[in-house]
């Protein structure tokens, strides 16, 4: 069941492969299709998925048995949101491709084999596959923003990869420290997590380890100070780009801290909280704020990632029942509302051909459902209430302010500067008359472009109206990850951190 | 030490039929004028017999270890040696020898009455190296060296009209004597400390005594590294690579440059751990410094290379370098399966060089893959897979080459090494990267380029290697694994 959620995007691939390149109007489409299966797939994995903790539909299988490398899948509380946003993704950004003209197969195999990898990622419980799968999405994503990319497209591309490969390479080191002194500990090659868990590693050991995968996690989120190549590839990137890569891909950041740091090295995680959390807050509110002049609407959706996956890190080491959870569901919501955000400044840059704030005003008039869409997400982006949004920045400024209650009164700054933010450039966007005369003459949404935020905008609507359905999944898993915290270090959750999981799903999420 | 008074043919099968083959090559051209496809089918029989029967050694040998009887696998007084360890060296010079044949192919046919010269000289390289690999006798280690030196020498010049070519040839053969004489005069100095040229005696002999005035050994085992390290381009010893990559026949450059990696490193290997594992681990520390200077220079030096010769000629540097943090953790398995999977990328990596720039090359600047990808895709697409595998990008070979020495190195407890390695190899990514971005992102130019169809099997040989490597490590790391040395 697994295993097929990575293979069918591949198959797909071949699929598209073998379509000769003369017929280059069935390519999209047939893509469309294609990734199709996978959602439906997951939709069922959805269905199936019980609210328990632990690894579900676990699979394994030996790669190379010397080495005791497996093919270990599974899916839990926290990887089956990522799952359902993967697949939930891929068709909507192939869906807003059709401006891509040139090379249009090679540009849907390497989307379709960016999935297989994104979905790889987040079901390995191999730390080996992981890694494997961790590397092999930069591959494609280096070649959809190097080659249908803006005019910096090439540079954009290589810093994303230098960076990330720069973290990679490290935690790979990482990886093998930790499976060679579990080869020494216990007398058998492993790369599972639950076996590498185990290793007992001295304090400082443990440190320097967190740090090295620290590092290439937080490189991935993008966390303050190694965000810079974020707006680079943002910018350069075809919206499909950007819409997987601030939808999906950053999220590899936000999920690794979680699954592996928390997982792996419960006490270095306990004492690194301040460092991790000084660098959040600081990503929090240097995003909104850079945000708030950013002259470029692409941009500014940039930069207010780096601030956003900061509440999802400030979340993550708050280590609160309420505060795991939120980053889980936040991670969901993010990729949700900015990519519809880039897919509306993809729409826009297709009419217009600038995505300057200042080429535009008045489009409210010219582009009533347009406006109306970049209006709800603006919404559920800054959290507005009954929308997405909203649960998860609660729950992660509630759930932290238990533990780290000043982190999280200067966090709660950044909601407010994002709503700044925001709402100022829908203002200078949108309001207004439209006054230069190529603003005048633009069409409104089209039916493809209806069909692709309106499935968006549907999830931002269950999700904030419904959080229990996802909440329910979500919060087993994360109190897993709290009570190996609690096994193995002095740390113990405060009261009102776990209470504040009976108050949510039963006052607010109902 | 028992001496075999009687010859043992089979143990020196496989040098006597490539050396035969290259007589044969030469007597017939002169004899007959064949046309180029008659010596061509006369250079696959002689590897092919040459490879049936280093199958036949390879049986023996596991037959001799099951009857735990290692004096079976020495034979002429204790000069050669057929253990797995040379037996999997072996098949792996013959693959690399046949994949440059065919890769050069288009050379060979162009140099026209030569082309016998240069097949004959092929065979003999092969011989001397396969010869210096089954060796367990220092002196014959140095005559294999000579004998597969002589003839790379001779081929660097080959393409004689263009001067880059004799400036290759020149350069190689004077710095190649030169690292030569290192090596025979550490060869000299093992033998005034320890009173031994036998490689088993050399081990036995430290295994008896404990020498209180190492010196002398020191001096002769660091001429010898020197002398090898030359062969393999690790740096300091690396200058006269990229001038040799960049003006040798392209078609023959990744055979030249394969074949003496292989013997080189298989060669170390065997000195310094069957001969030297039980003397000290002060050489541990001297090839832990040289592989992360051959690492850290050639990673930084290919970034700055314009021509795609001179930037394989620096990654050569660099992958020499990750070979040697396989060889500090003292196990050879790490060892042997990178050089089998690195091989074979740069096999395949010059055959696409020669398919670009013509038989010669005279065409490797980086400006000349501009737009490759649209203009021939599968050759594109091909030298892509390759320069990831090459930089070692999971699901290829590379990958799981490189996973292989750095656990390895870690668990030898040379972390320092470990970091150093994962860091040049993301310096090793910048230029990979950059051949990629010019293939693929740039405008194409109108050029039409005619691959052979030789060239077209060495290159999906090479590309359906990287990928099965990689992704089902165990089709070569188990034959890796059992290749042990004696």
């Amino acid at each position: 069941m697994l295993t097929a959620l990575i293979v069918l995007p591949i198959i797909g691939s071949i699929a598209v492969m073998l379509v000769p390149a003369r017929r280059r109007e069935l390519h999209l489409p047939l893509g469309i299709a294609l990734s199709m299966l996978p959602l439906a797939m997951a939709g069922y994995l959805f269905w199936i998925f019980e609210p328990a903790a632990g690894q579900q539909l676990v699979t394994l299988v030996p790669w190379y048995e010397p080495w005791g490398i497996n093919w270990y899948l599974g899916v839990d509380g926290i990887s089956l949101p990522m799952v359902m946003l993967t697949t939930f993704l891929v068709p909507i950004a192939l869906g807003a491709s059709t401006s891509i003209t040139t090379r249009t197969k090679e540009f849907v195999v390497y989307t379709l084999f960016l999935e297989a990898g994104m979905i790889g990622v987040f079901l390995s419980l191999d730390l080996f596959l992981f890694f494997v799968f961790f590397e092999a999405i930069l591959v494609p994503m280096y070649f959809i923003i190097g080659i249908w990319g803006g005019e910096r497209r090439i540079y954009a591309a290589m810093k994303f990869f230098i960076y990330t490969a720069v973290g990679s390479a490290l935690m790979l080191a990482g990886i093998i420290a930790l499976a060679v002194s579990h080869n020494q500990q216990f007398g058998f090659p492993s790369f599972a997590l639950g076996d590498l868990a185990q290793v007992a590693l001295s304090p400082g050991a443990e440190r320097w380890l967190f740090a090295a995968f620290a590092l290439a996690f937080a490189i991935k989120v993008p966390l303050f100070p190694l965000h810079t190549w974020l707006p680079d590839a943002h910018v350069e990137a075809p919206t499909a780009g950007s819409i997987l890569l601030a939808g999906v891909l950053l999220k590899l950041g936000t999920y690794g801290l979680l699954r592996f740091n928390l997982t792996l090295f419960p006490n270095a995680s306990v004492d690194a909280v301040p460092i991790m959390a000084t660098l959040a807050v600081i990503g929090i509110l240097y995003g909104a704020a850079v945000a708030v002049v950013q002259p470029d609407l692409k941009k500014l959706v940039a930069y207010s990632s780096v601030s956003h996956l900061g509440f999802i890190v400030l979340g993550t080491f708050a280590l609160t029942s309420g505060s795991l959870q939120g980053a889980v569901i936040q991670n969901l919501n993010h990729g949700l509302t900015t990519g519809a955000l880039f897919l509306l400044v993809g729409m826009i840059y297709e009419r217009r051909h600038t995505k300057k704030i200042e080429d535009f005003g008045g489009l409210q008039k010219v582009m009533p459902i347009y406006a109306g869409f970049f209006l709800f997400m603006t919404f559920a982006s800054i959290g507005l209430p009954g929308l997405n949004g909203f649960v998860g920045e609660f729950l992660v400024l509630v759930g932290s302010y238990a533990t780290l209650p000043v982190f999280t009164i200067l966090a709660a700054g950044g909601v407010i500067l994002a709503a700044v933010y925001l709402l100022w450039a829908y203002e200078r966007v949108f309001t207004g008359v439209p006054d230069r005369s190529e603003n005048k003459i633009l069409s409104d949404l089209s039916g493809r472009e209806i069909a692709l935020l309106a499935p968006i905008a549907a999830a931002v609507l269950v999700i904030g109206l419904f959080p229990g359905l996802l909440l329910d999944k979500i919060a087993p898993s994360t109190e897993l990850v709290l009570d190996n915290i609690e096994s193995v270090t002095a740390y113990r959750v405060p009261d009102p951190g776990r209470l504040i999981d009976v108050f949510v799903a039963g006052e607010i999420g109902r | 030490m028992i001496a075999t008074p009687e010859i043992s043919w089979i143990a020196i099968a496989p040098d006597l039929i490539l050396a035969l083959g290259a007589a044969f090559v030469l007597l017939i051209d002169v004899q007959w004028k064949p046309s180029r496809r008659v010596l061509g089918i006369v250079v696959a029989v002689a590897l092919v017999l040459a490879g049936g029967a280093t199958l036949v050694q390879k049986l023996i040998a596991e037959d001799a270890l099951l009857a735990r009887d290692p004096f079976r696998l020495i034979s002429f007084s204790g000069m050669v040696i057929v253990d797995g360890f040379a037996v999997f060296a072996r098949f792996a010079l013959l693959v690399v020898t046949a994949l440059g044949v065919l890769a050069g192919w288009r050379f060979i046919e162009d140099l026209g009455r030569r082309g016998a010269e240069a097949l004959a000289l092929i065979l003999l390289a092969t011989t001397g190296f396969s010869l210096m690999v089954g060796s367990n006798n220092l002196v014959l280690v140095f005559l294999g060296l000579e004998v597969g030196s002589i003839a790379l020498y001779v081929l660097a010049g080959m393409a004689r009209e263009r001067p880059e070519s004799d400036e290759a040839a020149v350069k190689y053969f004077l710095l190649g004597s030169f690292a030569s004489a290192f090596f025979i005069y550490g060869v000299a100095l093992t033998y005034a400390g320890t009173g031994f040229l036998t490689i088993l005696d050399i081990r036995a002999f430290f295994n008896r005594f404990i020498v209180t005035d190492p010196i002398v050994i020191y001096i002769g085992v660091g001429l010898m590294i020197a002398g090898l390290a030359f062969k393999v381009s690790a740096a300091p010893f690396h200058s006269w690579a990229p001038d040799v990559y960049q003006g040798a026949p392209a078609g023959l450059v990744g055979y030249m440059a394969a074949v003496a990696k292989i013997a080189g490193f298989v060669t170390i290997t065997r000195i310094l751990l069957t001969a030297f594992g039980g003397f000290d681990v002060a050489w541990v520390q001297a090839v832990a410094g040289i592989a992360a200077l051959s690492m850290l220079l050639g990673a930084t030096l290919a970034l700055v290379q314009g021509d795609v010769r001179r930037m394989l000629a620096y990654s050569g540097v660099a992958h020499a370098g990750f070979i040697m943090t396989g060889l500090v953790a003292g196990t050879t398995r790490g060892v042997l399966f990178y050089l089998a999977a690195y091989a074979v990328q740069l096999v395949g990596a010059f055959a696409v060089v020669a398919a670009v720039g013509g038989s010669d090359a005279a065409r490797s600047s980086i400006d000349d893959y501009r737009g490759l990808a649209r203009t021939s895709p599968g050759l594109a697409g091909s030298f892509a897979v390759l320069l990831l595998g090459m930089a070692g990008l999971p699901l290829t070979s590379g990958f799981i080459a490189k996973f292989g020495v750095f656990s390895q190195a870690w668990s030898a407890g040379f972390e320092w090494l470990v970091v150093v390695a994962v860091l040049a190899s993301v310096i090793a990514f910048a230029f990979y990267l950059r051949i990629i971005v010019v293939m693929y992102m740039d405008e194409a130019q109108d050029r039409r380029l005619a691959v052979g169809s030789a060239i077209r099997w060495v290159i999906g040989v090479a590309v359906v290697a990287t990928i099965v490597w990689g992704v089902l490590p165990g089709s070569l790391l188990d034959l890796a694994s059992n290749a042990l040395a004696l």
